[in-house]
């Protein structure tokens, strides 16, 4: 009964709509020699982007690669931004030649204001 | 309609053959691309030109061939033959020879103005002789993509440098991903994302990727017609 409420009184409110930060989906398709894995992408993402961007200029995308919708047919995945930094993020993943040993290309497919957006197009 | 106007083949630097970067661009969303090769022999561009238009038929996507001068002997020659090829492109990296690219209005593209260099290749009489002589000043993306840390800064510092100039004196810019192997062309948004990140506005950006380069292709058709004389004159 404690935890629940302590639950409850720590969880934050959402914020109002006005003062959220408006995000931006990209929806990408990795073109491979071989299948790759997800923890390999995510890796490579991160690190090209703090390489191009820096710390800083990685901090300012709020970028996250969304793990549910990897596709692992496909090879596709989508990445949250915020709207002001979609260039940045394009760009950074355009700069990912590698992964490991295999040669890779980046296909944007879609970017989008919604989920259910990115999705449409697949 | 988005067209990639410098990438190398096997038939030059490049280690990936016509047909795989053909299928990979058609993959990618370009509607054309243009092949860059080093002129060796007028037999060996016949061997081209029809390697290209069977390829062109096979993948579903323009292919045109350009050649690329890398030094003032080389580009005399290519001003000569000019009408037998689409695309002449200028490499640049000396003074001397990015001078005589703006200068010359046969002259398409001068690539990487700033390649090897200290500074940017480039200053303002340049930028203004190639807004006059209508030469394409390039983005070239492979610079940024197989440089890291210290380089790649600098060298996108000169390009950044180079952008501001063409946008004051309205000297074409266009962006092209400067590809040696199908696995560096890059997709049109990566590469309109890029223009972005050094200084020029979305639309200008779409432009370099599309508009500019038809122009381009509309001067080839231009210049093939039997009308035409040289740069500017043409029989009414």
């Amino acid at each position: 009964m404690d935890n629940a409420r302590c639950k409850r009184v720590m969880k934050l409110k959402v914020l109002p709509a006005s003062l959220r930060e408006k995000n931006r989906y990209i929806l990408f398709k990795i073109i491979s020699e071989e299948p790759i894995e997800y923890s390999d992408l995510e890796s490579a993402i991160w690190n090209t982007m703090l390489d191009f961007l820096g710390e800083y200029g990685t901090s300012k995308t709020s970028a996250w690669l969304i793990k549910d919708r990897w596709d692992k047919n496909n090879q596709t995945c989508i990445i949250r931004c915020n709207h002001l930094s979609v260039p940045a993020l394009i760009a950074s993943l355009g700069l990912i030649n590698r992964l490991g040993d295999t040669r890779i290309a980046v296909k944007i497919l879609k970017v989008s204001g919604t989920i259910k957006g990115c999705k449409a197009n697949l | 309609m988005y067209f990639d106007m410098h990438v190398h083949s096997a038939f030059s630097e490049g280690e990936s053959s016509l047909k795989e970067i053909a299928t990979q661009a058609k993959i990618l969303g370009y509607s054309g691309i243009c092949f860059a090769e080093y002129f060796k022999s007028k037999e060996k561009m016949d061997e081209i030109k029809k390697e290209i238009n069977q390829i062109s038929k096979e993948a579903k996507i323009k292919i045109f061939l350009g050649f690329e001068a890398r030094n003032a002997n080389e580009l005399k020659k290519l001003v000569k033959i000019r009408r037998e090829y689409d695309v002449l492109l200028v490499r640049g990296y000396d003074l001397k020879l990015n001078r005589l690219a703006v200068e010359t209005p046969e002259v398409d593209i001068l690539t990487h103005p700033e390649l090897n260099r200290k500074d940017s290749g480039l200053n303002h009489v340049l930028i203004k002789e190639a807004a006059k002589n209508n030469v394409a000043i390039e983005l070239n993306f492979r610079n940024i993509l197989i440089n890291t840390k210290a380089t790649r800064a600098l060298i996108m510092k000169h390009i950044e440098q180079n952008i501001r100039l063409c946008k004051k004196y309205k000297a074409p810019v266009i962006i092209c991903s400067g590809a040696i192997s199908h696995w560096q062309l890059k997709d049109p948004k990566v590469l309109m994302s890029m223009g972005v990140m050094l200084g020029l506005e979305l639309k200008e950006a779409k432009n370099s990727l599309s508009t500019i380069p038809q122009k381009i292709i509309d001067q080839i058709k231009e210049r093939k017609s039997p009308k035409w004389i040289m740069p500017g004159v043409k029989e009414l």
